[in-house]
Parts: structure tokens; C-alpha cells; sequence
């Protein structure tokens, strides 16, 4: 589904990813565990098309050149990054901007649009199935939202949209226990052998949840180590700092 | 200024005025004589040189007009709710339509004896003093609030041209009566100036919703004066909706005259090409416990200017003001200018009083959140920028006008 070949990217002239590899598999979940800085965020953006990277390498996605599209365009052809900080967009309706969002993207598949209804009874399934409080959807984009309901309506968007490639950067960081379980199920729910995950996080809390395939170690803009799931329980005992 | 002259004569001449009424009009021709259009070195007008504007603008300009009445264009008027109309046909009262209403409630008169004009205000206010060929006065009856809005229509035709048109409109609303109003206008005349003055006489209780639109896009320039008096517990709310002229500037001078009166100016103005609006209030606080509210949203594309100047003024009689007013401007193109000054003048100790102002481009991570949700780059700033000007029209109180504005910008709900 994604090969990523010798990956570097630079920021205001600072690298910040110096070659990074990585492959995924349909159906496969990834993580990509790291220190503060080595380059976790970078690598999501990159990844979704943010602008002011400087990129050199491969990244083919489904064959063909990721890094040739537009952000839109990503999105239409099926990657989702879940933000570390979804941004509040005041004056834009939840609901309206979800709609907005699925029918673009179902147009871009050349796939028939929903109305109001068919939209409203989706939006309702997937909501309570995430135990998201449906009313919190007629209020302002994020606007308000706590950080937890910021990441339920992040996991939310990603349900209905149905990606074939889900980045989730730092999705745990600011949840409780609860919301935790939550959005992990969330996610697990939407796990095929079709879609792939690419999980990004600090810490190996997320990961008891949400068993990964394999997990990578990213320091300072280059995969040190890969292994299966249980790389992130060495991590956790042993930190960072024996690997660097 | 020859033109003048010759044509206010011809004024003079057509309308059946009583010698009173003529010595005041002369009065105020020698106003406007004396000092023109106001230029940038009036401070009120240093962002606006409208004799600068009008002079590049309008080729042979002139103060009356013989034209011939056409029909009105019945497909202009709003069919989304029932209303009262009075319709301005290229500067001339053709048609009044209150039946909705109850009559005896309502008292209208069109003498233009019975007019009174204000003292001196500024030399467009003089012009309009001097020069207003057809007027009306409208008082709502005490206690009678109408059953349906009030939509004066301006409208001009294509065959008027450089052309002055001065409309005139005196609301009174009697005690614990109300109105809702809708001034639009609906340009498809070329290089007019069209001034317009209005006085509101709001007495205790009563409650005028007045709401202005100018939305279709339009080459004339326009200077439009409203004076709002406030009488105890009386309630003003306002709304400009400001995207159509080639050049508008809107002054509100609205007087709190006594306790527990409040006015809230709320308006929006957004702008292409090469267009330049302003907006220019003055709030006076003259008594205890009055409250004023203006928020004004700027969106400005391609080469175009936009003005605030909104002063609150409070008399040391007003203690216990609230007043406030705030300005946010986007600016999307690199030649947009936004002006913004705010003036508090305060004379009173015990009063809570605030304003603020910002501008900028838009976000560019909120660009990037909603593109990676499949939003193209032009549906995304569209969304953007609908949420931004939402806010000032979520102020309007009137559903009805409220969702028509919302409409007229294109808001998706």
C-alpha cells in the first residue's frame, strides 16, 4: 500500500527526516514510536501533503508518486491523518463540515453523493457507536470541545470517511482512561484487510489497545529499530536512550 | 458648483414649497456651496476623500434628475416573506404599501413642508436638506407594534446616469410601538451619488430592528446618514450589510438620551475588485445606564479598502455605560487596505467600556485541516470565511432577515 524510500524532509533549512524506509501492507498496523522531536510529526504531515517541507525520496502510495498530489487529493484517494491538535474553526458547523467533507470526497470517487438524510442517519450510527454525543455535532467545529471530545470527533471523521490509510498522530496524548478504551475500539472497528494504520505515539499506553503488527523506532529523522509488538514493551522498560 | 446652482433653482422651482421651507433650504445650499464634498483633510472623511472618488468617478455631474418614472421591476422585491413596502424609484416615492398593517395605527405624510430638516451636520446632510425632491414621514402609532417588516426599496434604473439622488426618510415610533426595517437597494443605474438621509425618533419602550442591505454589485457611490434618538428603555438594533456599491460609506449617530436605551450596530462588509465601503458610527452614552454593542466583520479581496471608525462618546451624566465594539478585517489579497479607529471619549468614572480590533490573512493549519479532509483549497477559504463573518450575522434577532442575509452570502446550513 505505501512504500516510503529514503524519505528525507527539511524544514525553515533544518532536516528533519534524513532518510527514512518504511513499508506498509493492506491490512497491516504500524507504529512509530520516538523521543520528543525525532521527527514523529514531521512524517504525518509530510505524509498527508502539509506545505513549507522541503521532500526529497519515494513515497509511493497505491503505485503512484504520494508526494505529486495535493492534500485534497490524498484525501480523495484514501489517506486520513487523525491531528495531535484538531484546530477549532469558529463559524463552521460540526455536521455541515463533515457532509462537506464526505461528499467531496465520495464526488472525487465519481460515487453518489448523500443527501441531508441518508448524511444525518449515518452520522448518527457512527456517533453513538463511538458513544459521541450527537448534539455536540450541531455546535462549532472543535470549538469548546475538550481535548478528549477533540479526539473522539477526529476518530469520528475517520469512521465516516472510511480511509484506506489512517495516520494517527499522537491520537492518545490528552485522553483519559475512558475516552482511551473508546477510541481504540474505534479504531479497531474499522481495522480490514484492506486498511492499513500508521500509529504514531510517545508512549506505549495506546498500543495495549490497539495491537500493532509492527512497531518502528524513530530518532532523530531515521528508523533505528523494527520489530513486532513486543519492541514497545522493551521500550517502555528500557526508554529511548538505549537505542540511541 | 455652476451645475449646482442651476439645478437647485430647478428644485426650487417644480415643488410647491412654503417660503419657510425655501429660506431653510437656502440656508443649507449655502452649506454644501461653502464646503463641498468633504476631502481627506476633514478628519472624518481621512480615510474616504469622496470628492476624490466622486470626481473620478462621475463625469458631469448633476443635482436633479427630469426623468421619467419607469415601472418598477416586480421581480426585485423579496418573495421569501410577506412585507410592507415603500419603493424609491430612481430617487422618486412610487409606490406605499402598508396593507398588512391597521391604518389608523400607522400615520404617513409626504409634505415636504412638514419635513424638518436638522441643523448642520455635515455639508452631505446640507445637500440632501437642500435638495430632496420627495420624502416620507412614517409614524407608528403608541402600543401598535406591525405584524409584518417595513422594506423600503431603493431602486435606480439603467437610464440614470451622473446623477445626485437625495432621499429622505423621518421614522417616528411612538411609545412601546416597533418596526422592523429593511432599506435595500437594488442598483442598475451607473456613476450615481446617491445620499440618503434617515432620522429615528424612538420613544420609551419602543424598538426599531433596522436592517441594511446592499448586495447587488453596482457602480454608484453612496453616502447614507442615519440618526437614531433613544428614549428611555428604547431599543436599536442594527445590521449593514455592505458588498454592492463601488463606494459606500455608512454613519450612524445614535444618541442614548435616557436611561436603560441600548443600540447594538452589528454589520458586515465584504468586498471585491476595486470597491471601498466604510462604516463610521458615533455612540453617545448622554444617560445613566445605557448600553451600546457593535461588532463589525470585514472580508476584502483584490484591490479593495475598508473603513471602521466607530467612536463611543460618554457624557459625564452617563454613569454605569456599557459600551463596546469590536472590528476583525481578513485581508486575503497583498493590495487590500483596512483602516480601523476606534475613539472612546469617556466623562463619566463609573462606566465599563472596551474595544478591540484585528486583521489578518487566514489560517493556513486550518487550510490544511479541512483540505486534508478532502476539501478543495477554494472550498476550504469559502468555509473559512463564511465562519467568520457567521458570527456578526448570528447577531441579528429576526429569523425572517436573519436567514435572508445568510442566503444573500451564500451560508449553508
Amino acid at each position: 500500500m505505501l512504500q516510503i524510500k529514503d524519505l528525507k524532509a527539511k524544514i525553515d533549512n533544518k532536516e528533519i527526516l534524513k532518510g527514512l524506509n518504511l513499508e506498509i501492507k493492506p491490512g497491516e498496523v504500524h507504529a512509530i514510536m520516538g523521543p520528543n522531536g525525532s521527527g514523529k510529526s514531521t512524517l504525518s504531515n509530510v505524509l498527508s501533503g502539509k506545505k513549507g517541507y522541503t521532500v526529497s525520496g519515494d513515497v509511493t502510495y497505491l503505485n503512484e508518486n504520494l508526494l505529486d498530489l495535493e492534500i485534497e487529493e490524498r484525501a480523495h484517494k484514501g489517506i486520513f491523518l487523525a491531528f495531535q491538535y484538531p484546530l477549532e474553526i469558529p463559524g463552521v458547523n460540526t455536521n455541515i463540515f463533515l457532509k462537506t467533507s464526505l461528499n467531496a470526497i465520495k464526488k472525487a470517487k465519481g460515487e453518489k453523493e448523500l443527501d441531508a438524510i441518508e448524511f444525518l442517519k449515518l452520522v448518527k450510527q457512527k456517533a453513538s457507536e463511538l458513544k459521541f454525543d450527537e448534539k455536540i455535532l450541531s455546535r462549532q467545529l472543535n470549538v469548546g470541545f475538550s481535548g478528549g471530545e477533540k479526539k473522539k470527533n477526529e476518530i469520528l471523521q475517520m469512521s465516516i470517511l472510511n480511509p484506506k490509510l489512517s495516520i494517527l498522530d499522537e491520537t492518545d496524548s490528552g485522553l483519559d482512561i475512558d475516552a482511551l478504551k473508546i477510541v481504540s475500539e474505534g479504531v479497531n472497528a474499522l481495522r480490514t484487510k484492506q486498511s492499513s494504520f500508521l500509529i504514531i505515539t510517545h508512549y506505549q499506553r495506546l498500543l495495549e489497545y490497539i495491537k500493532p503488527d509492527f512497531v518502528h523506532v524513530l530518532i532523530n529523522g531515521k528508523i533505528v529499530k523494527s520489530g513486532r509488538s513486543e519492541l514497545a514493551l522493551e521500550l517502555e522498560s528500557k526508554g529511548y536512550e538505549s537505542l540511541s | 458648483m455652476n451645475q449646482f446652482k442651476i439645478d437647485f433653482d430647478k428644485v426650487i422651482e417644480s415643488l410647491k414649497l412654503s417660503n419657510e421651507n425655501i429660506d431653510s433650504r437656502k440656508k443649507n445650499f449655502n452649506q454644501f456651496l461653502e464646503n463641498g464634498f468633504p476631502n481627506k483633510k476633514v478628519e472624518d472623511w481621512k480615510f474616504s476623500d469622496l470628492n476624490q472618488i466622486i470626481s473620478s468617478n462621475i463625469k458631469n455631474l448633476r443635482f436633479h434628475s427630469d426623468l421619467v418614472l419607469s415601472k418598477i421591476d416586480k421581480t426585485i422585491f423579496i418573495d421569501k416573506f410577506v412585507h410592507n413596502k415603500i419603493v424609491f424609484l430612481n430617487g422618486a416615492i412610487s409606490k406605499i404599501d402598508f396593507s398588512h398593517e391597521d391604518d389608523a395605527k400607522i400615520l404617513l405624510t409626504k409634505d415636504l413642508n412638514q419635513n424638518e430638516n436638522f441643523k448642520e451636520v455635515n455639508p452631505l446632510v446640507s445637500l440632501n436638506n437642500a435638495l430632496n425632491a420627495d420624502y416620507i414621514r412614517i409614524t407608528v402609532k403608541e402600543n401598535y407594534s406591525l405584524s409584518k417588516p417595513l422594506i423600503i426599496y431603493n431602486i435606480t434604473t439603467k437610464d440614470l446616469k451622473s446623477t445626485v439622488l437625495n432621499l429622505k426618510t423621518d421614522i417616528i415610533l411612538e411609545k412601546n410601538s416597533s418596526l422592523k426595517l429593511i432599506n435595500l437597494f437594488d442598483d442598475d443605474s451607473e456613476n450615481n451619488f446617491i445620499n440618503i438621509v434617515q432620522n429615528f425618533d424612538i420613544a420609551q419602550d419602543a424598538i426599531l430592528k433596522n436592517y441594511k442591505i446592499d448586495h447587488k454589485k453596482n457602480s454608484n457611490i453612496k453616502y447614507c446618514f442615519n440618526n437614531i434618538n433613544l428614549e428611555k428603555n428604547a431599543i436599536s438594533e442594527n445590521f449593514i450589510f455592505s458588498t454592492g456599491s463601488k463606494f459606500i460609506k455608512n454613519e450612524i449617530n445614535c444618541n442614548l438620551n435616557d436611561e436603560y436605551s441600548s443600540a447594538f450596530i452589528n454589520g458586515i462588509i465584504n468586498l471585491t475588485d476595486s470597491q471601498h465601503h466604510e462604516i463610521k458610527t458615533n455612540i453617545n452614552h448622554l444617560a445613566e445606564n445605557t448600553k451600546s454593542y457593535q461588532l463589525i466583520k470585514s472580508v476584502l479581496n483584490d484591490n479593495t479598502k475598508g473603513v471602521y471608525q466607530g467612536k463611543i462618546y460618554v457624557d459625564s451624566k452617563a454613569q454605569k455605560t456599557n459600551g463596546y465594539q469590536l472590528s476583525k478585517a481578513l485581508l486575503l489579497s497583498e493590495n487590500t487596505e483596512f483602516d480601523g479607529k476606534p475613539e472612546l471619549e469617556i466623562y463619566a468614572d463609573d462606566v465599563k467600556c472596551s474595544h478591540g480590533a484585528t486583521s489578518g490573512n487566514l489560517d493556513e493549519d486550518a487550510i490544511f485541516y479541512l483540505m486534508s479532509r478532502g476539501l478543495s483549497n477554494q472550498q476550504s477559504k469559502e468555509l473559512l470565511i463564511n465562519g467568520f463573518l457567521l458570527d456578526a450575522v448570528e447577531k441579528i434577532t429576526d429569523i425572517e432577515i436573519k436567514d435572508l442575509i445568510k442566503n444573500m452570502i451564500g451560508i449553508i446550513e
